[in-house]
C-alpha cells in the first residue's frame, strides 16, 4: 500500500513537475529513488534470520561445497544400506567412504571456548547450525556418537526438541535467506 | 527338567536351558587357538561363501564374566541409568545350570546363536532384523521400529531392547531409544579381520572362525570333536555351537 502511495506521489510530482518546466530526468530520479528506498528496506529487515556457518579447516570435503550441501542426505542413507546391509566399508582406494558418518563427525566437529566439542544439543554443532535453521529435524544423533571418538563430554538429548528458537532474532546470524538461495541455486530434483 | 537357572535376575530370560541337561562329562580335549579372520577386500559386500560361527568350550576352566566385560566395554554398552537390571542390554549373559540330580553344575555364555534360519529375521516388519551374507546376524536400526517381535521370536532370548536415550555411544556401535538389539558377532572387528571381543579374551576357550572353510580351525574342531547347539530340535542351525553341554 505505502509502495503504491509512493507510486501515485511520484507520478504527481512528475506531471507537477513537467508543468513547471523542470527536466525529465531529475523527476526520473526522484521515482527510481522512491523504489530503491523501498527495497533496501526489506533486504534489511524482512529476510529473516541468518545462520552462522562454521570456519572450513583448510581440507577439502569429499565434494565441492555446493554438491555436498546438496546430495549429503542421499549420500549418507546409500552408504549407511551399503555399511550396515552387505558390509562395504571402504572405497576401492582403501579410503572412508564418501558417506561416512563417522568421518563427518571426525573433520567437523566444533570446539567450544573450554576446548571441548560441542554435543548435538548446542547450535554450534556443525550439523545443527544448517538444521536448525532449515527447521529439518535430524535423527542420526540419537544413535550415532556426535562428536569424535575418544572425547567424553555429555550430551542431553538430541534433535532440535529443546532448541530455543526464541533465541534467533534476525539479523543475529551471518547469512540470509538469499545466501541460502545462492548456496543452493539449482532446485532439482535429485531422485531419477 | 533337570535344569534350574540360579540367577534370579535373568528370570525373563528363562526358558531353553531344560533342553541343555547337564548330564554326561563330554570334556573335548582343549586346544589353545587363536584364529584371526583374514581381513577381506571391504570395498566389495561381504560373501556368502564364509559363514562365522563361534565353538565355545564349556569344559574349559574360564571365567566367562571376562568375556561379557569384554563386550561390554567394545560395544559401550551399560550406559543405561534409568532401566531395571533385567531391561538392561545385554549381548551376551552367563548362565549357570545344575542337574538336580547328580548336583553337577556348570555356566555358560549366551549369546545370538546366528542362526541360519534366523526367526527374529522371518517376524520383523519391516526387515530391520537381517542376516548378513556371511551368517552375522544383526538389527539394522535405521529400520527398526521397536516392535520387539523379534525379541518373542528368539529361542534363546538374546534380545534387547533400549527403554531411554542414550548417550556417548561408541563410534563403531551406533544405539540408541527404541531400537532392539543384540550381540552382531563384533561385525565392526571381524570387517577389519580382528576376532570378536568375547573371543580374544576367551583365553581359547571361544575358537571363531568360518564354518564353511573345511580347514579353519574352527571346522576341523567341530570335524574332530562335534559340537553341540542349544535348542537342535528348532532346526535352525545356530552359527554358535558348543562343546560340553
Amino acid at each position: 500500500m505505502w509502495l503504491q502511495l509512493n507510486i501515485n506521489f511520484s507520478f504527481s510530482s512528475l506531471l507537477k513537475g513537467s508543468l513547471q518546466k523542470l527536466p525529465l530526468s531529475v523527476a526520473g530520479l526522484a521515482l527510481m529513488a522512491s523504489f530503491t528506498t523501498v527495497n533496501a528496506e526489506v533486504e534489511q529487515d524482512e529476510l529473516g534470520p541468518r545462520i552462522e556457518i562454521p570456519e572450513s579447516s583448510g581440507k577439502s570435503c569429499v565434494l565441492p561445497e555446493d554438491e555436498i550441501r546438496r546430495k549429503h542426505p542421499d549420500m549418507l542413507k546409500h552408504d549407511r544400506i551399503l555399511t550396515l546391509r552387505e558390509g562395504v566399508r571402504a572405497k576401492a582406494d582403501g579410503n572412508n567412504l564418501d558417506g561416512s558418518l563417522k568421518q563427518c563427525i571426525n573433520c567437523h566437529a566444533i570446539k567450544d571456548d573450554n576446548d571441548q566439542y560441542v554435543r548435538i544439543d548446542n547450535d554450534k554443532h556443525f550439523c545443527v547450525s544448517c538444521h536448525k535453521y532449515a527447521a529439518v529435524t535430524i535423527d542420526c544423533f540419537q544413535c550415532h556418537r556426535d562428536i569424535p571418538e575418544g572425547s567424553s563430554n555429555f550430551h542431553a538429548l538430541s534433535g532440535h526438541k529443546n532448541t530455543d528458537f526464541s533465541s534467533v532474532t534476525p539479523g543475529s546470524y551471518g547469512l540470509t535467506v538469499k545466501d541460502m538461495a545462492n548456496i543452493a541455486p539449482e532446485v532439482s530434483s535429485d531422485d531419477k | 527338567m533337570t535344569s534350574k537357572i540360579e540367577k534370579e535376575d535373568l528370570s525373563r530370560r528363562n526358558f531353553v536351558f531344560g533342553s541343555i541337561a547337564a548330564a554326561g562329562l563330554t570334556v573335548a580335549p582343549g586346544v589353545m587357538l587363536y584364529q584371526t579372520a583374514n581381513a577381506r577386500d571391504l570395498s566389495k559386500p561381504v560373501s556368502s561363501k564364509v559363514r562365522w560361527g563361534m565353538l565355545i568350550d564349556t569344559t574349559k576352566d574360564v571365567d566367562w564374566n571376562k568375556c561379557v566385560e569384554a563386550c561390554v566395554k567394545e560395544h559401550g554398552l551399560g550406559n543405561e541409568e534409568h532401566s531395571r537390571a533385567d531391561q538392561r542390554t545385554q549381548y551376551i549373559r552367563v548362565v549357570d545350570v545344575k542337574n538336580k540330580t547328580t548336583g553337577y553344575s556348570m555356566s555358560l555364555p549366551v549369546m545370538c546363536q546366528h542362526c541360519e534360519k534366523p526367526p527374529c529375521v522371518d517376524v520383523c516388519p519391516t526387515g530391520a532384523s537381517m542376516k548378513r551374507e556371511d551368517g552375522i546376524v544383526l538389527v539394522d536400526r535405521h529400520r527398526c521400529i521397536g516392535c520387539r517381535y523379534c525379541m518373542m521370536a528368539c529361542p534363546y532370548k538374546a534380545r534387547s531392547f533400549v527403554h531411554e536415550t542414550l548417550t556417548d555411544q561408541k563410534t563403531t556401535t551406533p544405539r540408541g531409544k527404541g531400537c532392539v538389539e543384540s550381540c552382531n558377532m563384533c561385525v565392526n572387528r571381524v570387517d577389519n579381520g580382528q576376532l570378536p571381543a568375547c573371543v580374544e579374551v576367551s583365553e581359547g576357550a571361544i575358537v571363531f572362525g568360518d564354518l564353511n572353510d573345511p580347514e579353519s580351525d574352527i571346522s576341523r574342531l567341530l570335524a574332530k570333536h562335534g559340537g553341540k547347539q542349544i535348542r537342535a530340535d528348532l532346526k535352525l542351525n545356530p552359527g554358535v555351537q558348543y562343546q560340553g553341554i
